[in-house]
């Protein structure tokens, strides 16, 4: 979702409801939002501070997918259930 | 998935052993060997590297990880006729994997986990979040971080915290899936969540900090 071509100009500095609309824009990067797209846009294009926080939210998202799924399986260890399975069959 | 495919009733309100024996003489299915083998090929065997990553990042030590998926694993196949064939398996072997790790490999950890356990329950668990609390952070500031400081900010959450940005972050479960994973409600997943972001962006700030990255704070 690309979102940093919208322009910061129309943008409130100021959220008047940043805890609803944290918590709604957290829901929707979760995926726990549907068809939520359009209202995302909008969102981000007229606020600031939500802007910020959605991105925000989105980098750590994306930091922790890519950086933090990678710890390699021992090679052993899938030969070693199947065999322990073969067992108590 | 419907909820009903997984426990039909909220199994934070069963005991453990209520629990055990609700899913095997209630839910009980028979499955011949032939069909045992293809779930457990089929559907057990391609989830062992979120496994494995989820069991090391509740463990911290390799051979401690190892025994709590072979673990894991060997409970799943005894327990193979309580599973619903074709429904969420992944979902179905974390929650296996996390009660493990908490009746078995967290007695015997360094961590000191009862204390650290009951305060989070006690106090964390309510539902109630103010999303205003936020940190100064900007998103920047992250993108030049490696994989380590991203990791060892997850590693030092306490368990609880860190077990719920596993399971949502990194492996993509919903908040309804993690409320069956974990035996909360999903007010609690949710806030939960929240508390741990909040604490993770905390540490991610320091280490932003510490290595010279603009924060607005250091902009005032």
């Amino acid at each position: 979702m690309d979102m940093n071509e919208e322009s910061s100009q129309a943008r409130k500095l100021k959220c008047e409801d940043s805890g609803k609309c944290f918590e709604l824009l957290e829901s929707i990067l979760d995926g726990e939002i549907d068809n939520s797209k359009e209202m995302l846009k909008e969102k981000l294009a007229k606020c600031q501070p939500c802007f910020e926080h959605f991105h925000l939210e989105q980098a750590i998202r994306d930091l922790l997918k890519n950086k933090c799924t990678k710890q390699a399986l021992p090679i052993e260890l899938a030969d070693s259930i199947r065999k322990q399975i073969q067992e108590i069959k | 998935m419907k909820s009903t495919e997984f426990f039909p009733i909220p199994s934070y309100k069963l005991t453990q052993s209520l629990l055990l024996n609700y899913m095997s003489e209630v839910q009980r299915r028979k499955y011949s060997q032939e069909e045992k083998n293809s779930i457990f090929d089929g559907e057990f065997m391609p989830h062992i590297d979120s496994m494995y990553n989820f069991a090391y990042r509740l463990t911290f030590d390799e051979d401690d990880a190892k025994d709590l998926v072979q673990d894991t694993y060997l409970k799943a196949y005894r327990f193979i006729n309580s599973f619903e064939q074709g429904t969420n398996a992944k979902a179905w072997l974390f929650r296996i994997l996390k009660n493990s790790f908490i009746n078995e490999y967290r007695r015997k950890s360094k961590q000191p986990a009862k204390v650290d356990y009951q305060e989070v329950e006690t106090y964390y668990n309510s539902d109630d979040v103010d999303y205003q609390s936020t940190s100064d952070m900007r998103a920047e500031s992250l993108k030049d971080m490696l994989g380590d400081e991203i990791s060892n900010a997850l590693n030092s959450l306490a368990v609880d915290f860190r077990t719920v940005i596993i399971l949502c972050d990194l492996e993509g479960f919903t908040y309804e899936e993690m409320s069956k994973i974990l035996d909360i409600p999903i007010g609690t997943v949710r806030s939960r969540l929240h508390r741990a972001r909040n604490l993770l962006k905390e540490k991610l700030q320091s280490y932003a900090k510490h290595m010279g990255y603009k924060t607005d704070e250091e902009e005032e």
